[in-house]
């Protein structure tokens, strides 16, 4: 698929957190395609429907009722439809056991939200921008997890 | 000595009546001996004496024939002749006795025999002198008569010489038989008597020994009745009981107090199993009973718990222990012992209840941990999230008092965070399932020193570090010591000078440490952090490690008051012990005691 614009997801079940979410990207000059979803099971009920369109990068937060991002994760890389598509988890925990976890089951970065716009600005900015290729393959656990 | 030894050997008093037994045995033998040969030479004397009278008779019987004889010649008179008539008969009598006396005796015989002949020759001539006489009408001058008479005379005499060779012979043998016992019987006595005493002593010992061994039974017999006296009152103050089960006829022996754990008085009933099991709780009935068959056959099984039920309705709970033991006789014995844990159960119960509660409480602090940590950052961060938008935003259109609760917003919340950070920390530290792991102290060190890279220079700090040795931590908690430590110094620093850490380390005997008394470890580490900051008073030495605790101003220098606290947590859970020492003005120094194990 050629497209002149970055599609990006988003799955938070936090309002506000998806509020700040989409307006740094209004506010960031880049083409974008910003889509968001309240839980995972939104998310997978799209990824899995037929006129899916495949983003270039997702976030992912983790704690979410009803699917956690955890398990959206393990279905999303048991899938080989969706291997070309980057992983951002995007969290409020950084805590040691979540960032081995994620990692360990193949998400490319790990974001702590910041408790200011600016950084986060420049957080996901970092992120979409990033060489996903590049990236990847000098991927280790001491670099997954995003230093602002 | 070894005749003590010898004396206090249990065979000693067996030893002293066979030695006895034997000693009197011999000595009765020998004087039985002793007796016969004495009794053997009475008889020989006997003999001599009855010898000599039988051949004194001969003579007198042929003297009173040869006189009769005489008599007849001199007065004619035929009544003289009657000693000549009966004198034949008479010496033959006399002649078979001997011969009976002296059977065994062949010289003795020979004699006897000669004598005989000479006997037989003297009668022989009185019967010729008589016929002579009657034939020459009694005429003794005739030299036929006289040649007869003086025959008759040298016969006489030679029967007289055999007779006292007889008799000779006789004595010689007496006393030739004499003379050999009588050195035999010389020595005899004093032997005897010195066996009788030998055999006697003996006795005596064999009966002190009895009689002290008898004494000594005593005293055991005594201590036995105390020791079970104290037996019965151990088993009523630890509470428990003892029976002994001879498998081979079944019955049983139950001590006083197992009935007393049954309730009951001692011995108010039969000790049997079926008695017993009537006291078992009926839902252990079948278990005890299939553990008592187990018993027979094992010999040795591990401790069986079961109830019984006390006629007033209480319910005990008892542990049993059983096992065989093979007699000399090779009978088996059950010795078992029974106790009363009732109260250890009902502790353990309680022990049991409290610890879930505790863990139930663990729980509820995890908890609130998570919440504390997790739920409360969420919205502070969108507070600080949204007031970063608002300052952005917003900046020019605020009036001067409006930026001013800005700024004041936002250093609350940044408080507020730090706070939750700290918290979550020392939430962290408070987990005891870390394991320790031997880990090389400098690189540890140094990871504290980068994490706080920033700061130290920033402010231009000196660090000077002994050299560690490796040890057994918790790596990211001894790391996270350091750092607090180090920061802490940096925090304090005196305003006019750069700030100067020493860390020291070596290793220190417990009972050398002021510091340390009561400790479970005999060695430890001691690490010391010296600083040249403003220092403390040492008033607030233990102050300073309480949770929350603070000796500033949150207005002259940030922190939460944790910091100390979660160094103090560390410090525990390596077992250690932690100590400040404050000089105002000149600096703070902390020490650190880790165990060596």
């Amino acid at each position: 698929m050629n497209q002149d614009y970055i599609h990006i997801i988003l799955a938070d079940d936090d309002e506000d957190d998806r509020l700040f979410f989409t307006d740094v990207f209004e506010e960031l000059k880049m083409t974008t395609k910003v889509d968001t979803y309240n839980d995972g099971v939104y998310l997978m009920d799209y990824l899995n429907s037929e006129d899916a369109v495949i983003p270039n990068v997702l976030f992912l937060d983790l704690n979410m009722p009803r699917k956690t991002g955890m398990e959206c994760l393990k279905e999303i890389k048991a899938n080989d439809k969706f291997k070309d598509m980057a992983i951002a988890i995007y969290s409020t925990s950084a805590s040691e056991e979540d960032i081995e976890n994620t990692f360990v089951f193949g998400a490319n970065i790990y974001i702590k939200k910041p408790d200011n716009f600016k950084k986060l600005k420049k957080a996901l900015s970092e992120v979409v921008t990033i060489n996903w290729q590049y990236h990847t393959s000098g991927l280790n656990k001491d670099n997954f997890l995003l230093r602002l | 000595m070894p005749l003590k030894t010898i004396y206090k050997a249990p065979w000693f008093v067996k030893a002293v009546f066979i030695v006895s037994f034997f000693l009197i045995f011999f000595v009765a033998g020998v004087t039985f001996k002793n007796m016969n040969n004495l009794s053997d030479s009475s008889d020989l004397v006997t003999e001599k004496y009855e010898l000599a009278i039988k051949l004194e008779q001969i003579l007198s019987y042929l003297k009173d024939a040869e006189t009769g004889q005489r008599g007849f010649i001199v007065i004619r008179d035929s009544t003289h002749l009657a000693p000549y008539f009966s004198g034949r008969e008479n010496i033959n009598n006399r002649f078979v006795e001997i011969k009976e006396l002296i059977i065994d005796q062949s010289e003795q015989h020979k004699n006897l025999i000669e004598l005989g002949f000479l006997i037989d020759n003297c009668l022989d001539n009185l019967e010729k002198t008589q016929q002579f006489i009657i034939k020459n009408q009694n005429d003794i001058d005739s030299p036929g008569f006289e040649r007869l008479f003086y025959r008759g005379k040298r016969i006489m005499d030679q029967i007289r010489a055999k007779i006292k060779v007889m008799l000779h012979y006789q004595n010689e043998r007496l006393e030739k038989y004499q003379a050999t016992y009588k050195s035999n019987l010389k020595l005899t006595p004093i032997f005897l008597y010195s066996l009788m005493l030998m055999s006697l002593l003996l006795l005596i010992a064999g009966y002190f020994k009895i009689m002290s061994n008898l004494k000594k039974l005593e005293r055991t017999n005594r201590s036995l009745e105390l020791f079970k006296e104290s037996t019965n009152q151990s088993e009523i103050v630890s509470k428990h009981g003892t029976w002994t089960w001879n498998i081979n006829n079944d019955s049983f022996k139950f001590s006083d107090n197992l009935y007393r754990l049954l309730g009951e008085e001692p011995h108010s009933f039969e000790p049997t199993i079926e008695n017993f099991l009537k006291y078992v709780h009926s839902e252990d009935v079948e278990k005890l009973t299939a553990h008592i068959e187990k018993m027979k056959e094992e010999h040795e099984l591990p401790f069986i718990y079961f109830r019984v039920i006390h006629e007033n309705g209480n319910i005990k709970h008892l542990k049993s222990y059983g096992k065989v033991i093979i007699g000399s006789d090779a009978r088996l014995n059950l010795l078992g012992t029974t106790t009363d844990v009732t109260e250890e159960t009902r502790s353990f119960r309680t022990l049991e209840e409290r610890n879930l509660e505790l863990e139930r409480n663990n729980k509820e602090l995890s908890a609130f941990n998570h919440v504390a940590s997790h739920d409360l950052q969420e919205p502070l961060r969108k507070i600080q999230t949204f007031l970063s938008r608002l300052e952005e935003k917003e900046e020019g259109n605020l009036s001067e008092s409006g930026e001013k609760y800005m700024s004041r917003m936002k250093n609350a919340a940044t408080r507020m965070r730090l706070l939750i950070d700290d918290l979550l920390q020392f939430s962290r530290t408070n987990k005891a399932d870390k394991v320790l792991e031997v880990s090389n102290i400098n690189l540890l060190l140094e990871a504290a020193k980068q994490d706080l890279a920033e700061v130290i220079t920033q402010e231009n700090a000196e660090i000077k570090a002994d050299n560690f040795p490796v040890m057994k931590v918790i790596p990211f908690q001894i790391q996270q010591l350091f750092a607090n430590l180090i920061g802490n110094s940096l925090k304090y620093k005196a305003a006019d000078r750069a700030p100067e850490i020493t860390i020291t380390c070596n290793q220190i005997k417990a009972e050398d440490e002021e510091l340390l008394s009561n400790t479970k470890f005999d060695a430890y580490y001691k690490i010391t952090f010296k600083d040249n900051g403003i220092g403390f008073d040492n008033e607030y030495a233990e102050r300073i490690f309480v949770l929350f605790n603070r000796l500033h101003n949150k207005d002259e220098y940030s922190g939460t008051g944790i910091g100390l606290s979660i160094c103090k947590k560390i410090v525990e859970n390596h077992r250690g012990y932690i100590f400040a020492n404050g000089n105002p003005g000149v600096g703070a120094m902390f020490t650190i005691f880790l165990p060596i194990s």
